[in-house]
């Protein structure tokens, strides 16, 4: 398999500030505002969202990191149990607009386990999504509000969004699938 | 939920957390001889995933949506049971429950036809109760799911000495056991909980010491001389003695066992009050262990017998917290276990190599 | 089958079925051992007409390349201790079907225990098993102990003299110890009187009570219910006390102690034949060679798991816990005792403190094993593995290949000779390899490892602690009182 980069640390650095913009733009403000990262890449994704905007706003958002390996559908499928990363929303959620953060959108079941997990814990005013990658193949009604890039992929395309805090380097990148029985995403 | 520490920016370092990645590859918990220390931490950092969903408003996730977890006790222990149902309905299990009074056990039935039978009717993790040492073993043999034994005659309780673990980690600064003084007093010998607490607590590196009288310390001393030369790979040593006051002195854990009214018949004790006397947990014995140490029972208590009422309701005792934790380790185990397909080797308890 | 050897007999040109009398069996170069004589070496054997007619000892140039590591003939196997559970128990086994796995494990004669359903405890029940004997058309020869007590149960004597005059060769109450030394008494008086032995299984079930395991490290590590050296060698101790007690009374008493297992208790015995006692004693191939740590889920043998200064190591520590433990097949009375109790067992057959190996092959059905380990019935089927264990010791060179077969056969016969009633029974005389002799005798190859299965042992008690596991010295053919007992299905 040959990984073709399609965007650089630049690039990503980029779309985080663009998204940020775009955040405060569409709440008209930061009144009330929250970001989450979805374990694992999410969240050092969120950490850059909310330092983006405390850097154009002056205003500190409160971060909270979302584990949502509890809320999996498919737990029976997978071979062994994904390690807990852990969960930590360290303000209240009731009547807050919570802006998910993830990496990678493709299936939307992801982001719809992170509603579910969310919604556990109170009762925000409103769910917002945002991701670095919209790379399509949606099997359920979800869209982002907050894109960085679209990429259109095959399925059997392997999508990698690549940050310094997990991976030691920045970049995106796309690849084909070698073996049957690997998972069809970058991640999940 | 846990505490974070807020970093320069404001933001919790989740991600620096250390993140040793142990994959679990164990279809059974049949004891905690066959984990290795990082396969204890990860149940450990689980349960503390765990405890987080039991502080959260809706004490529930999907985790095990759709899965059958069924109990199966062969003894009645309506608080051990009632844990792991519980710990099973959290994770959103369908919970099936078959107790010696309701099955065919008691019309002669043999494990293993019940046991087929259960796998038959759809039983995906079976938890385990049994009198006999050995049977969940026998149960793993013949199941095609995921045992968890939930204590086997005098053998283990693999649960249970997680549970304490936990517990301990929970009191002790950095969650740190090693050098720290674990004293164990009481019946020793028909003791399922001591012989899981040696495993774990050896493994944890605790100074571990168990106390009783010598009728119900039986055979203890040839195993702790048999490790006392750190013999056994990812284990320490631990003492064995008859007297409470050593067991107990600058002790940072205090954990007492159950003694039962059936040892006196046995001819193993002259009497309960004798036992209270020169063995109880009283105030005064507790207050030769370091100040701040806990006092641990892993329940039903005979108050007045191995521990005086004022100890147990004292603010050292954590016996309630380790019921909440039962919750927690059960919780993390069933889940962890659910997720094991792959079968490990057939022999990876017990195994040599599968210690540490 | 050697490509040397011939066998042909009566009814078919395809070679003799079981029971029929061996016409013509040659076998050239082969490795003999005569415990008769006390010599082994390369020979040559012809039986004709069921007799052994010619043993031919070869010398120089025809022995070269014949050694003592291939074929072996030696006199059939003779089994001192064996439960075929007929009648009452034959779910677990029959006389067919023990006397098919005996000679498959090379046994020409087998001494049945009386604890059947109902006991052994007068002529009638003996005829039975005579009768289903002769049904199974095996030439394999059944001999039988009474019991002690009539049912077994301790409390009066069985018919003892006319259990004698029908021919049993001693009395046990074996599944357990006779109840109480006063009625050890009577019967060693009483049998001694009539000329034979009381065979006892010495054990203190008050100390065994709910025991599961030998009362020792590996039992404190699994949670086993002690079974302590202590029940083993109080009894033996009764028993010596009550037999030096009988002896003044009654000079012919005789005591033979089977299937002992601990270090103390065979010292015991020890001292009292170095006093002139009229006691003997056995050993079994499991005590010999498997310790209480194959519970845990060792598989090494027990001198394997001897550390340098004779105790026992730690299987955890070696790290040689292979196979699933609690395993009931394990589950034995007296159970499986450390490698130190093992490797006195050993120097007691070595010493000729014990001087015959038994195999207590104990069948059972799998509605009895597989239960909860405490729950098991006690026992292993054993009589198709002896050999292959006492090679494993002769592998080791812990036992000379003689001293293996002398412990099968010469050991067990000089044992009842020493029953004065017993003593001019064939069961006593023969075990040599005899000219002109009806031919008994076993053939195996020790080069030849064979595959123990559930499928590979003809018992029905598929009981063993060794399936799974390769042993040597595949049986070829034994040939018991002339006639065909068993042949290798591929030989
Ligand atoms: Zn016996």
């Amino acid at each position: 398999m040959t990984d073709r980069q399609i965007m650089t640390g630049e690039e990503i650095r980029r779309a985080i500030v663009r998204i940020s913009h775009e955040i405060v733009e569409k709440h008209a403000g930061t009144d009330g505002l929250a970001i989450v990262g979805i374990q694992r890449r999410g969240v050092p994704l969120a950490k850059r969202v909310a330092a983006a905007i405390e850097e154009h706003e002056g205003v500190r958002l409160p971060v909270g990191a979302l584990d949502i390996t509890f809320y999996r559908d498919d737990l029976s499928l997978v071979a062994q149990q994904p390690i807990v990363k852990g969960t930590d929303l360290p303000f209240d959620l009731n009547g807050t607009t919570v802006v998910l953060v993830d990496d990678v959108l493709y299936t939307g079941r992801t982001i719809r386990c992170a509603m579910d997990a969310l919604v556990d814990f109170g009762r925000p005013r409103a769910i917002r999504l945002a991701v670095l990658i919209d790379r399509g193949h949606r099997e359920l009604p979800i869209r982002a509000d907050h894109v960085g890039k679209n990429v259109p992929t095959s399925r059997e395309e392997i999508v990698k969004v690549h940050v310094e805090e997990v991976d030691g380097s920045e970049e995106v990148t796309i690849g084909r699938q070698l073996r049957a029985g690997e998972p069809a995403a970058g991640r999940q | 939920m846990s505490v974070q520490a807020y970093g320069a920016a404001g933001v919790p370092e989740i991600d620096s957390a250390p993140t040793q990645e142990v994959v679990w590859h164990h279809r059974h918990l049949l004891d905690v001889d066959a984990l290795t220390w990082p396969e204890i931490e990860l149940i450990m950092r689980t349960t503390d995933e765990m405890k987080g969903i039991l502080a959260r408003p809706i004490r529930k996730v999907p985790a095990l949506n759709g899965r059958r977890v069924t109990t199966l006790f062969y003894e009645a222990s309506t608080r051990t049971r009632v844990s792991f149902e519980t710990a099973a309905r959290n994770l959103s299990a369908d919970v099936v429950s078959i107790s010696t009074a309701t099955s065919s056990v008691t019309k002669g039935e043999s494990l293993v036809d019940t046991i087929r039978t259960l796998e038959a009717l759809g039983a995906e993790i079976l938890v385990m109760r049994h009198s006999v040492s050995g049977a969940p073993y026998l149960a793993a043999e013949v199941f095609g799911g995921h045992v968890l034994n939930g204590g086997d005659g005098w053998h283990a309780h693999p649960t249970q000495a997680l549970l304490d673990l936990y517990t301990m980690r929970q009191h002790l600064p950095g969650g740190d056991l090693r050098g720290r003084k674990v004293a164990i007093v009481g019946d020793i010998l028909h003791s399922r909980v001591a012989r899981s607490n040696i495993w774990s607590l050896t493994a944890a590196g605790a100074d571990l010491w168990l106390c009783g009288p010598a009728t119900l310390l039986r055979g203890m001393d040839r195993w702790a001389t048999a490790w006392g030369d750190g013999a056994i790979p990812g284990h320490g040593r631990f003492h064995v003695t008859s007297d409470v006051e050593v067991a107990v002195r600058d002790a940072d854990v205090v954990m007492a066992l159950r003694i039962q009214r059936e040892r006196m018949q046995g001819g193993l004790l002259p009497s309960l009050r004798e036992y209270a006397a020169r063995f109880g947990l009283n105030a005064e014995r507790v207050s030769l262990a370091k100040p701040e140490a806990i006092v641990m029972h892993p329940g039903p208590m005979n108050e007045g017998v191995e521990i005086a009422p004022d100890v147990a309701v004292s603010g050292r005792a954590v016996i309630t917290e380790q019921v909440a934790n039962g919750v927690a380790v059960r919780m993390a185990l069933l889940y962890l276990l659910a997720g094991a397909h792959e079968t490990g080797r057939p022999h990876d308890a017990h195994s040599g190599e599968a210690i540490r | 089958m050697s490509p040397r050897a011939k066998t042909t007999g009566a009814a078919s040109a395809a070679g003799p079925k079981v029971g029929e009398v061996v016409e013509r069996f040659e076998l050239e170069k082969a490795w003999l051992v005569d415990p008769v004589s006390g010599r082994e070496g390369p020979g040559e054997i012809v039986v004709r007409d069921g007799v052994l007619e010619s043993v031919v000892w070869l010398e120089g140039e025809e022995a070269q390349g014949v050694t003592d590591k291939g074929v072996v003939v030696g006199p059939g196997f003779f089994d001192l201790h064996a439960h075929f559970r007929e009648p009452g128990f034959e779910d677990a086994e029959t006389v067919a079907s023990g006397s098919a796995a005996a000679a498959h494990g090379g046994y020409t004669t087998v001494a049945v225990m009386p604890n059947t359903s109902p006991a052994l405890d007068d002529p009638g029940v003996l005829e039975r098993i005579r009768s289903a004997s002769r049904a199974s058309g095996s030439p394999v020869e059944i001999l039988a102990f009474g019991a002690v007590s009539a049912g077994r149960a301790g409390e009066q004597l069985s018919a003892m003299g006319e259990l004698a005059d029908a021919g049993v060769i001693g009395y046990s109450d074996d599944g357990a110890p006779v109840k109480t030394p006063k009625l050890l008494r009577s019967a060693l008086l009483y049998a001694g009187m009539l000329g034979l032995p009381v065979v006892e299984h010495a054990e203190d079930i008050e100390l065994t009570a709910a025991a599961e395991a030998h009362d020792g490290y590996v039992a404190s590590i699994l949670g086993l219910q002690g079974w302590p050296a202590a029940a083993e060698v109080n009894a033996v101790s009764r028993d010596l006390g009550v037999l030096a007690d009988a002896l003044a009374d009654e000079p012919r008493a005789r005591l033979h102690l089977t299937h002992l297992s601990t270090a103390a208790s065979l010292d015991l015995v020890r001292r009292a034949r170095a006093a002139g006692l009229p006691v003997t004693c056995d050993v079994t191939p499991h005590h010999l060679a498997l310790a209480d740590e194959w519970i845990a889920g060792s598989r090494r043998w027990s001198w394997e798991a001897l550390s340098a200064d004779g105790g026992s190591r730690d299987p955890w520590a070696d790290g040689a816990l292979t196979a699933w433990p609690y395993n009931t097949s394990l589950r034995v009375n007296p159970p499986l005792r450390t490698a130190a109790d093992a490797a006195a067992c050993l120097a007691a057959l070595l010493d000729g403190t014990a001087s015959a190996v038994v195999t207590d092959h104990a069948p059972h059905t799998v509605v009895d094993k597989e239960v909860e380990f405490g729950r098991a019935s006690n026992g292993i089927s054993g009589i198709e593995t002896a050999l292959g264990v006492l090679l494993a010791l002769v592998d080791a060179g812990k036992l000379s290949l003689a001293g293996a077969i002398a412990a099968l056969t010469t050991g067990p016969a000089a044992i009842v000779a020493g029953w004065p009633a017993a003593a001019a029974t064939p069961a006593a005389r023969k075990r040599g390899l005899t000219e002109g002799a009806p031919a008994d005798l076993v053939v195996f190859d020790r080069a030849d490892r064979w595959a123990v299965t559930e499928a590979s042992l003809l018992s029905k008690g598929k009981n063993s602690p060794l399936i799974g596991r390769e042993l040597s010295g595949r049986v070829l053919l034994t040939i018991a009182g002339g006639k065909l007992a068993y042949e290798d299905p591929q030989a």
